[in-house]
């Protein structure tokens, strides 16, 4: 398996019997994942199956009602159970493991009053107070790689999406994080700019970036990816290099989600033939 | 018919009038403003105690006629306290928490019509509620709310009128000492008519130009 010798050691991120209902309905079902220094994880499932709340957790945008989660062998949060007492850590705590998380939205969420470059600098800027000169240059060289310099200056709606979301990247790896959180990075953009985005997500992933990546993106994970997570209704429904879980699914749930998208290939193959 | 002797022989009475008006149109706006903030934010916590203060202090304004709280804080609020209060404290009270109530209404909408994506983005960078809202929140929706901000102020405007039943001496009541004494109502409230209007519609107008300029 090609994802042991990324699996030594503590893991960076942990996440242990994990639970999260909004109302009555449960979206989260004692959750374990555990992800190593270096590991990219596909989250995949069909929509309402909990990837996205589990994302939002790991940095605690979402507060779980129960369960454990560390990130670099600190605890962040801890609920042993149902009416138990949590110990949670201090806002200003939370805060500052946020700073260590990046994260990008499926709708890119870029500041509109600012620049690309004042998005990009605005992190380090108002919450790690660092001087403008350093925070610029390493910006400019983050944007540079995401390809987007040329851009510094214009404001965030007069791009693409795909554009706006390699800003968006570019804004979150300002913080220098240890983990990037992606939210279908690439649900909300047209087909034909899926490219672009996909492919600086590939660069971050050779240079051994920490990446948990929910996506629909079949191709990405297969060739990306390190490890798919596959969920259904809350729970882990099946966990292994993509290859396995993908082509070889032994799993019925796994299996008839990955028959969808041949499914839908299939129906599309008549109307590629004729044009 | 018209005699506008009477206007050009009281021009420095009514530019008095004007002065007062604006002084309390400004201050009143400001403060209105600023509490207006205050109660804004309050509506926004979770902590249910704030939140429906926030909520029922602009209910309270919202429901109570202008001039009767005006009267009440000039002729009843000394009574409850105990102390003495001047006309102009009265009538600054009065007017700013009035007007504090409709900007609250303003800028409670306005931070809540922000996509929500805004604030998860400024979170998961690490921001403080307070960093968020000062950098990410507050300017955008400032933005969004300059057109109804300006269609307030010029509501307070008008509102400060009213000062002139506490005998304030804004230009409404000038134009009532004016036309005590020359008899002549007509010429003297059809001036400061005009002078609202002179001062006003271009404030509109401008608004209007705001609102078109923003969307």
């Amino acid at each position: 398996m090609n994802m042991t010798s990324k699996k030594e050691g503590q893991p960076l991120v942990s996440i242990k019997g994990l639970s999260k209902s909004f109302g009555s309905h449960k979206v989260l079902r004692n959750i374990d994942l555990d992800v190593h220094e270096g590991e990219v994880v596909a989250l995949l499932g069909s929509s309402g199956s909990g990837k996205t709340t589990l994302l939002r957790c790991i940095n605690l945008l979402e507060m779980p009602d129960h369960g454990e989660i560390e990130i670099g062998g600190n605890a962040i949060f801890k609920c042993s159970g149902e009416g138990q007492s949590r110990s949670s850590i201090s806002q200003k705590q939370v805060n500052a493991l946020r700073s260590r998380v990046g994260m990008v939205f499926q709708h890119f969420n870029l500041f509109p009053h600012m620049s690309v470059l004042g998005n990009v600098m605005e992190g380090p800027r108002t919450v790690l107070k660092e001087d403008a000169g350093k925070n610029r240059e390493r910006a400019l060289d983050y944007l540079a790689k995401v390809g987007m310099s040329e851009f510094a200056d214009r404001r965030p709606d007069r791009l693409s999406g795909g554009q706006k979301q390699r800003v968006s990247i570019a804004r979150a790896l300002n913080m220098c994080p240890k983990v990037m959180l992606f939210d279908e990075p690439t649900s909300a953009l047209d087909p034909e700019l899926v490219g672009e985005v996909l492919e600086t997500m590939m660069t971050l992933a050779k240079e051994g970036m920490t990446m948990i990546v929910v996506t629909h993106e079949l191709g990405f994970a297969l060739e990306v990816a390190d490890r798919v997570v596959f969920l259904n209704e809350g729970c882990v429904e099946a966990d292994g290099p993509p290859s396995d879980v993908l082509l070889h699914p032994d799993n019925e749930r796994v299996q008839s989600f990955v028959n969808r998208f041949h499914a839908t290939a299939e129906l599309m193959r008549p109307l590629l033939q004729e044009s | 018919m018209f005699d506008w002797s009477v206007i050009t022989q009281n021009t420095d009475l009514i530019l008095k009038g004007l002065l007062i008006t604006l002084y309390y149109t400004v201050v009143t706006t400001v403060l209105g403003l600023a509490i207006g903030l205050i109660i804004a934010l309050a509506q926004l916590t979770r902590i249910s105690a704030i939140h429906w203060s926030g909520r029922l202090f602009v209910e309270f304004f919202r429901n109570v006629p202008l001039l009767v709280w005006l009267l009440w804080s000039y002729y009843a609020l000394p009574i409850f306290l105990g102390i003495n209060i001047s006309k102009q404290l009265a009538g600054i009270l009065a007017l700013s928490l009035y007007g504090a109530a409709y900007y609250a209404e303003i800028l409670r909408a306005g931070i809540q019509s922000l996509d929500k994506g805004q604030s998860d983005a400024a979170r998961a960078l690490g921001m403080s509620t307070g960093q968020a809202m000062q950098r990410i929140i507050l300017p955008q929706a400032f933005r969004r709310m300059i057109p109804p901000l300006a269609g307030q102020t010029i509501i307070q405007m008008k509102n400060t009128t009213l000062l002139s039943v506490i005998t304030v001496p804004d230009l409404l009541y000038q134009a009532g000492y004016i036309s005590s004494f020359t008899y002549r109502p007509m010429e003297v409230y059809t001036a400061i008519g005009v002078v609202f209007l002179i001062i006003l519609i271009p404030s509109n107008y401008l608004a209007r130009k705001l609102e078109t300029h923003n969307s």
